[in-house]
C-alpha cells in the first residue's frame, strides 16, 4: 500500500472520534532524528505534537516540525557537535528545565534518534529520562549505524545501553538490518525510506490505538500496564496484505519484516502490543486467527494488549504491526535463570534490599509471580550491564552465548551478510 | 598381542568416538565407531557439560559394545578459540668432548624450548616439534652426528585451563585414561595431508561446524596452527536471520540445497522450506541461499588469509591448500577458497585402506586422532613413551600428583 493510501485512511476519522484527553509528542533529535520526524506526518491526530531538537540550527530551521529546541548554543555555537556524543549530553543536560517544559503534560513520547551520532547519541537518553520523570510512556525508535562504521558502533551501544535504562521500550533499527527492506533491487536510499515508513506506521499504530475507538479497543492504561517497566528488548515489526487472504498474506509480511530479524530465543516477548487494522470485510474468526499466531509466534507473556481498527478505507486491505517488550533473560533461558537469580538474591540481603525498592518505584501494585521472578531476572542481569552487549539482537542462534566472537572489532556471530551490508531478497 | 586405544573428539555438532586394535605388528584397524549429537558444545568449546557428557558416553558405549572390548585409554581432540599456538625455541651446544651429538643434548636443547611456562590460567595443550637443526642445517636425527649446536623448536599450544579441564572431566567420568591431548587441526591433518604433501608445503582447513581448524605445513613440519570460531553453525545461524526461519529448516536447507556461490541458472528458482507445503511452509529463492552462504565463507577465507598472511607463499606451499570437515561439502566451496587464498584448493581424500563408511569428512579429525596418538612424536633416541607424557602436561589441571 503506497504512502497516499495511508494518509487517506487517516483523514478520514472524526476528531469525534479522539480521545482528547491524552496527549503525546514526536521528538526527534540530531540530525538522524529529524529527518524520520519529518518524513512522518499525524497532523490528523489532534493531541500529537512534533518537536525537534538539534545543536545545528542551520540544520533545525529547514526541519518542518511545529515545535523546535536548539540546544547547546554555548558549547557549539549553533554548529553540530562533530559526533561527540559526551558534549550533547552536556548541552542537554545544562537546558533540562527546556525540557521539562516541552514535556509538561505529555502522556507518550516517541523518541526517534540516530545513535550513531553525536547529537542523538548523547541527548536522547537524557530526554528519556527527563520525560520518564515527567511520568510519560516512552517509546524510542533508533536506527543504529552500519556495523562497518566501527567508531560509531561503538558509541551506538554505548548510547543505547544508557537509553534503555530510561525508555520503556527501545526499538533499534540496525541499519545493517534496515538494508534488506524493500524490493530486491531497492536502493539504499529507498531502503531507508522504506524504514522510516514502517516506523511512522508504528508509531501511527500505537497513536491510532490510545486515539481512536476500534473493533477491539485498548486503552492508554493498558497499554501503560502493559509497557510499564524499563526496557529490555524490543521487538518490532509491520506487515500488510491485500486480497481475500489479506489476513493471511499481512502475516507472512510480519514474518519475513526485516525489522524481525530475530533468532528465535529473543522472539519472545513478555509485553505484546498486537494492532491489526482492516477494511470492513474483516472477519472476526480472522482477527483471532492471527492473534493467536502472532501470539504463538512470539510466545508472548501475559501482558497482550490486542487491538483491531475497521476503516472503510482499506478495502480488502490488512495491516498488523507489532511491538513487544521483552526483559533481558527472559525467553529459553526463563525457567533456568530464574530460580539461580533468586538464590542470588536471598543469599545477598542487601541486593534484595535495593531490589525490592525499585519494584515499589515501577509496580505500585503487586503482580502475579511469574513476572515478579521475571524482573528479578532482569535485574540481576542488570547488574552485570550484560545489556547492550545483546543489542540489536542480531547474533542470531549465537545470542545466548555470553561473549562476543570479536575479530577486528566486529563479532563473527553477527551474520556476514548484516555486517557487510549485502541484501538478501527473500 | 594386540592392544586396543580409543579416540574422542568432543564435536560441536556431534560427539565421536572411536576404537582401534593395534597388532603387534603395529597395524592399527578400526574395530569400533559411533557418534551422537552433541548440544553442549558451541563454537568447539564445552558450554553445558552435562550434555556433552552424555553425548560423548553415548558416543563411547556404542563404540565400545561394537567394538565388543573396553578401552583404557583414549586420545582427546581439542580445539576452541582460547587455544593460542607459539613457536618455542631451544639451543643447546654439543657437549661431549668428541662433539658427537648425544641424547643428552637434544634434551637440554628441548627443555630450554619449553621453559617458557605460559600465564597463569592456561595449560600447554601440545607442543609439536618443528625440525632439529644441527649448526644451520636440518637434520632428521642427529644422535651420533658431529657438529657444535643443536637448535631445535615446538609450535606449542596453550589453552584455557578451565575449558581443557571440562574436556578432561567428560573423559574421566567415563573411567577413562586421557592418552594424550592433541590438536583437532594436527590430528585432522595428518590423517588427509601425506608425509609428501606436508613436505611439499600444504595447508588443511578442516571446516567443522563450530569452528575451522587450520594447519599448515612446511617442508614436512608445522608452521602454525589457528582456530577461527567461524564454522558450518554460523552459516546454519545466518540463513536463519537472513531467511527469516527456524534454525532447523535453515540447517535443512543448507544441506539440501546449499551452494557457495549462486550460480546465474538458478537465479529465479525457489525451494521449500519445510517441504511438504503445509500451512506456515513457504518457499524461498536459491539465490537468497547462496547469497546469504557465499558471504559468510567468502569471509571466513578472507580470515584465514589474514591469519596466516605471509605464509601464504605459493612457493612453499606446493602441496595446495586441502578442505575437509563436514562444511568442506559445501557444492562450490573450493572455487571460492581458490579465489581469496590465492593458492589451488581441493577437497583432500582419504588415504586408501580407510573404510568407505567412514571415510567422510567430518571424521577427519576422530580418525586422525588415532593415527596421530600412534606415531611417536618423541626426541630422537629416545624409544616412544619416554617422551612427555600426558601427565607433566595436565597434572596440574586434574590435581593428580606425578612423579
Amino acid at each position: 500500500m503506497s504512502q497516499e493510501n495511508f494518509l487517506d485512511q487517516d483523514t478520514s476519522f472524526s476528531p469525534a472520534n479522539e480521545n482528547t484527553g491524552i496527549r503525546a509528542k514526536i521528538i526527534g533529535i540530531g540530525g538522524a532524528g529529524m529527518s524520520l520526524v519529518d518524513g512522518l506526518r499525524f497532523d490528523d491526530f489532534q493531541g500529537v505534537d512534533h518537536l525537534v531538537m538539534d545543536v545545528d540550527g542551520r540544520a533545525l530551521s529547514d526541519s518542518i516540525a511545529s515545535e523546535k529546541l536548539a540546544f547547546g548554543r554555548r558549547h557549539t555555537r549553533g554548529m553540530g557537535t562533530g559526533g561527540e556524543f559526551v558534549l550533547a549530553r552536556k548541552a542537554i543536560e545544562e537546558e533540562k528545565d527546556l525540557v521539562r517544559q516541552k514535556l509538561e503534560g505529555i502522556d507518550v513520547v516517541f523518541l526517534l534518534a540516530g545513535l550513531g551520532g553525536g547529537t542523538g547519541g548523547g541527548a536522547v537518553p537524557v530526554v528519556a529520562r527527563l520525560a520518564r520523570d515527567a511520568g510519560a510512556l516512552v517509546f524510542a525508535f533508533t536506527p543504529l549505524p552500519f556495523s562497518w562504521e566501527k567508531g560509531r558502533h561503538a558509541q551506538a551501544e554505548e548510547c543505547l545501553a544508557e537509553l534503555r535504562k530510561h525508555a520503556n521500550a527501545v526499538v533499534p533499527l540496525p541499519n545493517d538490518s534496515l538494508i534488506q527492506m524493500g524490493g530486491p533491487d531497492a536502493t539504499a536510499l529507498e531502503c531507508f525510506a522504506e524504514a522510516g515508513r514502517n516506523v511512522g506506521k508504528g508509531i501511527s499504530a500505537i497513536c491510532s490505538l490510545i486515539f481512536r475507538r476500534g473493533m477491539i479497543d485498548v486503552d492508554f492504561a493498558h497499554l501503560k500496564k502493559a509497557f510499564n517497566r524499563r526496557a529490555g528488548r524490543t521487538l518490532f515489526g509491520y506487515g500488510e496484505g491485500e486480497g481475500p487472504d489479506a489476513i493471511r498474506h499481512a502475516l507472512r509480511e510480519l514474518m519475513v519484516c526485516p525489522m524481525l530479524h530475530l533468532p528465535d530465543v529473543s522472539k519472545a516477548a513478555d509485553a505484546l502490543l498486537i494492532l491489526i487494522t482492516g477494511g470492513t470485510g474483516m472477519s472476526m474468526k480472522a482477527l483471532q486467527q492471527a492473534s493467536t499466531e502472532i501470539r504463538a509466534e512470539f510466545k508472548a507473556g501475559q501482558h497482550v494488549v490486542f487491538g483491531a481498527h475497521v476503516d472503510e478505507n482499506m478495502g480488502d486491505c490488512v495491516q498488523i504491526t507489532v511491538l513487544g517488550a521483552t526483559d533481558i533473560g527472559a525467553g529459553s533461558a526463563k525457567a533456568d535463570v530464574t530460580p539461580a537469580s533468586e538464590h542470588v538474591m536471598a543469599a545477598s540481603p542487601k541486593a534484595r534490599k535495593a531490589h525490592e525498592s525499585k519494584l515499589a518505584s515501577t509496580k505500585p501494585v503487586a503482580r502475579s509471580s511469574s513476572s515478579r521472578k521475571r524482573s528479578k531476572a532482569k535485574d540481576s542481569i542488570d547488574q552485570n550491564t550484560f545489556d547492550f552487549m545483546e543489542d540489536g539482537n542480531q547474533r542470531g542462534i549465537f545470542d545466548d552465548l555470553p561473549s562476543r566472537n570479536l575479530y577486528e572489532g566486529e563479532d563473527l556471530d553477527v551474520p556476514a551478510y548484516l555486517r557487510r551490508g549485502v541484501k538478501i531478497a527473500v | 598381542m594386540s592392544k586396543i586405544i580409543g579416540a574422542v573428539e568432543i564435536g560441536t555438532s556431534k560427539a565421536k568416538a572411536l576404537v582401534g586394535e593395534v597388532t603387534a605388528e603395529g597395524g592399527l584397524s578400526i574395530v569400533g565407531m559411533a557418534s551422537r549429537p552433541n548440544e553442549g558444545v558451541r563454537k568447539g568449546e564445552i558450554v553445558d557439560y552435562r550434555k556433552a557428557a552424555t553425548a560423548v558416553h553415548a558416543a563411547l558405549e556404542e563404540a565400545e559394545k561394537m567394538s565388543g572390548t573396553t578401552v583404557d585409554s583414549v586420545y582427546l581432540a581439542q580445539t576452541g578459540a582460547h587455544l593460542r599456538g607459539q613457536m618455542l625455541r631451544g639451543s643447546a651446544s654439543v657437549s661431549s668432548s668428541d662433539n658427537r651429538v648425544s641424547v643428552s643434548d637434544l634434551e637440554r636443547a628441548s627443555k630450554e624450548a619449553k621453559r617458557r611456562q605460559p600465564e597463569t590460567g592456561r595449560s600447554y595443550v601440545h607442543h609439536i616439534r618443528t625440525p632439529i637443526i644441527l649448526d644451520e642445517k636440518v637434520v632428521e636425527d642427529p644422535v651420533g652426528m658431529l657438529g657444535d649446536k643443536i637448535d631445535l623448536g615446538y609450535w606449542s599450544i596453550d589453552g584455557d585451563d578451565q575449558a581443557i579441564r571440562l574436556a578432561l572431566h567428560v573423559i574421566s567420568n567415563y573411567s577413562l585414561e586421557v592418552a594424550d591431548l592433541i590438536l583437532s587441526s594436527i590430528a585432522s591433518s595428518t590423517m588427509m595431508a601425506g608425509p609428501d604433501l606436508r613436505r611439499a608445503g600444504t595447508l588443511v582447513i578442516d571446516m567443522g561446524a563450530g569452528v575451522t581448524d587450520l594447519a599448515l605445513y612446511r617442508q614436512g613440519y608445522v608452521a602454525f596452527t589457528g582456530v577461527v570460531p567461524v564454522g558450518g553453525d554460523h552459516v546454519t545461524g545466518d540463513l536463519s536471520m537472513g531467511l527469516r526461519i527456524l534454525e532447523p529448516y535453515a540447517e535443512k536447507l543448507k544441506i539440501e540445497h546449499g551452494t557457495a556461490s549462486s550460480r546465474s541458472s538458478d537465479d529465479k528458482e525457489e525451494v521449500w522450506i519445510i517441504g511438504n507445503k503445509t500451512i506456515g511452509d513457504r518457499s524461498v529463492p536459491r539465490k537468497a541461499i547462496s547469497d546469504v552462504i557465499h558471504v559468510r565463507v567468502v569471509e571466513l577465507f578472507e580470515i584465514i588469509s589474514k591469519e596466516l598472511g605471509g605464509l601464504l607463499d605459493p612457493d612453499e606451499l606446493k602441496g595446495g591448500v586441502l578442505l575437509t570437515g563436514g562444511g568442506s561439502l559445501l557444492p562450490g566451496i573450493e572455487e571460492i577458497a581458490g579465489k581469496v587464498l590465492g593458492l589451488p584448493v581441493r577437497r583432500a581424500s582419504f588415504p586408501p585402506g580407510i573404510a568407505p563408511e567412514l571415510a567422510q569428512p567430518e571424521n577427519a579429525t576422530v580418525l586422525g586422532l588415532l593415527h596421530y596418538g600412534l606415531q611417536d612424536h618423541g626426541l630422537p633416541g629416545r624409544k616412544a613413551g619416554e617422551s612427555q607424557t600426558i601427565m607433566s602436561k595436565i597434572a596440574g589441571l586434574v590435581g593428580i600428583g606425578m612423579n
